[in-house]
């Protein structure tokens, strides 16, 4: 599977246009991490539990919207966006949406 | 040039990648077991723990935090101060016989209610029901809840059960201010609210034998326990609700007889002849 | 009677629970039923998120299509979140609610389209926003909003 955020792959023909594609996760961490952040707040510097708790998310949203495009037959998604919304306070949703094409071998 | 037409289409994809089917259910119940599990154990040890270094308080601290209680005015001659003295005089020589540590000393406070009930707290203060004397045959019987009130006292129970309560109401605070979820916090606060403020069963039993080494070592036998827990369960048959006082104590046969069991190891003579209830206890107005 | 006064508050939080989880598991149902429903009707309006029309394609007309939906947790759920948020992990009840919104907006925008004839709507962009995070204890709810340019082939 091909990812990208461009629109076309060079020396690549786009041999059919699938459609959209999209994959979501919502996720929290556990109530230690959250103490923890909420300590290193006050020092300030990088949130190491979120920063992994994002990268988690957007794997997993990526791998959904991965799933969807493989379901119906695609082998690249192009222009790929990523999205980032907090629905709860303490929990985030990770959006990730796309093109679904099939590339010419 | 010749223009192809591009192959467009939106094929329809499989449902169950972004939403999962799973019942929801499902995870409710796992989740609520698995929490309450983890959270009664290190609530559990925590308010243990807190219940033990609650009791190195020293007991000047706690009659500070205790103050609010109204003290009578001396040379007030209302029935009620009366009534209060007299109380006072009985958990007077109840206290000497008790070994009270240094520096605690116990005030008895009557309150005009109905409600058969008596009950100790923070600062030394014992506060005993009219409804409670009024139900009760003899002075015996009497000096034995006043008696048990002290020794729950000596043992430091009230403070203890604040100990243990506050530990209780902060530990639910930080979990489920955490959680952000409302009805966690109404409904788990509640409980542990209603688990907290109460005395052990081991705490109750512990301050009953202490009560009746004082009771018998001021009257000379142990016939006000046998009267007392007779009473309760008196009442305890003829009521729907029990009476307050019992709610958290265990049955009161059982512990006569354990108070019997111990009577019977330490040699204490639990039959004999009451004194009648002191007449200024009954007038009231 | 008197044990439920006593503990009203309990009573009154699993009322809450059991009415939330029936009537939200209810409208959960039948939105799927018509989202399912209006996305089989709609098919042949084909979506992309590329920003160019495909290679080859003549269009004759171009206009912005939006959709948006306000769609709201239910009290059962927003339970199950916020005992899930102690453990960390997925959020179960969250996924299918941002799941159901989204669609919703795409389908709204594609009701837009039909509306102008189109053949296709391209360059389609999904916001999200929770419109109530500020205060505490509220119950959460998001708004899609989905948008694009509807085409009109040759």
């Amino acid at each position: 599977m091909l990812l990208s955020n461009l629109e076309v792959v060079p020396h690549k023909k786009i041999v059919r246009h699938l459609g959209l594609v999209q994959g979501s996760t919502v996720r929290a961490k556990h109530a230690g991490r959250d103490i923890m952040a909420g300590l290193k707040n006050l020092v300030g510097g990088e949130l190491k539990g979120y920063t992994e708790l994002l990268q988690d998310a957007r794997e997993e949203a990526t791998g959904r919207m991965v799933e969807q495009a493989n379901a119906i037959g695609a082998n690249a998604v192009l222009n790929i966006r990523y999205a980032t919304s907090s629905v709860a306070s303490g929990a985030s949703e990770l959006f990730a949406y796309g093109t679904a094409v099939e590339l010419e071998d | 040039m010749e223009k192809k037409k591009p192959d467009l289409s939106n094929p329809e994809i499989p449902e169950g990648i972004n939403a999962s089917d799973e019942h929801p259910l499902k995870e409710f119940f796992w989740l609520l077991i698995g929490i309450t599990v983890f959270a009664a154990l290190v609530i559990g040890a925590l308010s243990l723990s807190a219940g033990w270094l609650a009791q190195k308080i020293p007991f000047e601290y706690e009659t500070q935090l205790a103050d609010h209680f109204p003290d009578v005015e001396s040379g007030d001659s209302s029935n009620e101060a009366r009534i209060a003295e007299r109380l006072q005089g009985i958990a007077d020589r109840l206290s000497v016989e008790q070994n009270l540590p240094e520096g605690m000393h116990i005030t008895v406070h009557y309150s005009d209610s109905d409600v058969v009930n008596a009950f100790a707290t923070l600062g030394g203060n014992i506060v005993i029901f009219r409804g409670l004397i009024e139900a009760l045959p003899s002075e015996d019987a009497l000096a034995m809840v006043i008696a048990h009130e002290i020794a729950h006292i000596k043992h430091r129970h009230p403070i203890r059960a604040l100990g243990r309560g506050v530990t209780i109401g902060i530990s639910f605070a930080a979990i489920f201010g955490m959680s952000g979820s409302s009805a966690g916090d109404r409904v788990l606060g509640e409980i542990g609210l209603l688990t907290a403020l109460s005395f052990s069963r081991t705490q109750e039993r512990a301050a009953d034998e202490t009560a009746l080494r004082a009771l018998v070592n001021v009257y000379g036998h142990g016939n006000g326990a046998i009267e007392l827990f007779d009473t309760f369960s008196e009442l305890e048959q003829t009521r729907f609700s029990e009476p307050e006082v019992l709610r958290t104590h265990p049955q009161s046969l059982d512990r006569l007889a354990a108070l019997n069991d111990q009577a019977e190891k330490k040699g204490w003579r639990m039959n004999g002849e009451s004194l009648p209830m002191p007449q200024v206890l009954l007038e009231h107005k | 009677m008197e044990w439920m006064l006593q503990y009203f508050e309990i009573f009154f939080a699993l009322c809450l629970l059991i009415v939330g989880y029936g009537f939200g598991r209810l409208a959960e149902k039948r939105h799927y039923k018509s989202i399912f429903k209006r996305e089989k009707k709609y098919q042949e309006l084909l979506v992309f998120s590329l920003k160019t029309p495909p290679e080859g394609l003549t269009v004759t007309d171009s206009r912005l299509v939006t959709g948006s939906v306000v769609v709201s947790i239910d009290y059962f759920k927003k339970f199950v979140a916020g005992l899930r948020m102690l453990v960390g992990g997925r959020l179960r009840s969250y996924e299918t609610l941002v799941d159901r919104g989204r669609r919703e907006a795409v389908l709204r925008m594609k009701e837009q389209a039909l509306l102008l004839h189109a053949d296709s709507v391209i360059n389609v962009k999904v916001e999200t926003s929770s419109i109530s995070k500020g205060r505490r204890n509220s119950i959460g709810s998001i708004e899609v909003c989905a948008y694009g340019t509807a085409l009109k082939h040759a």
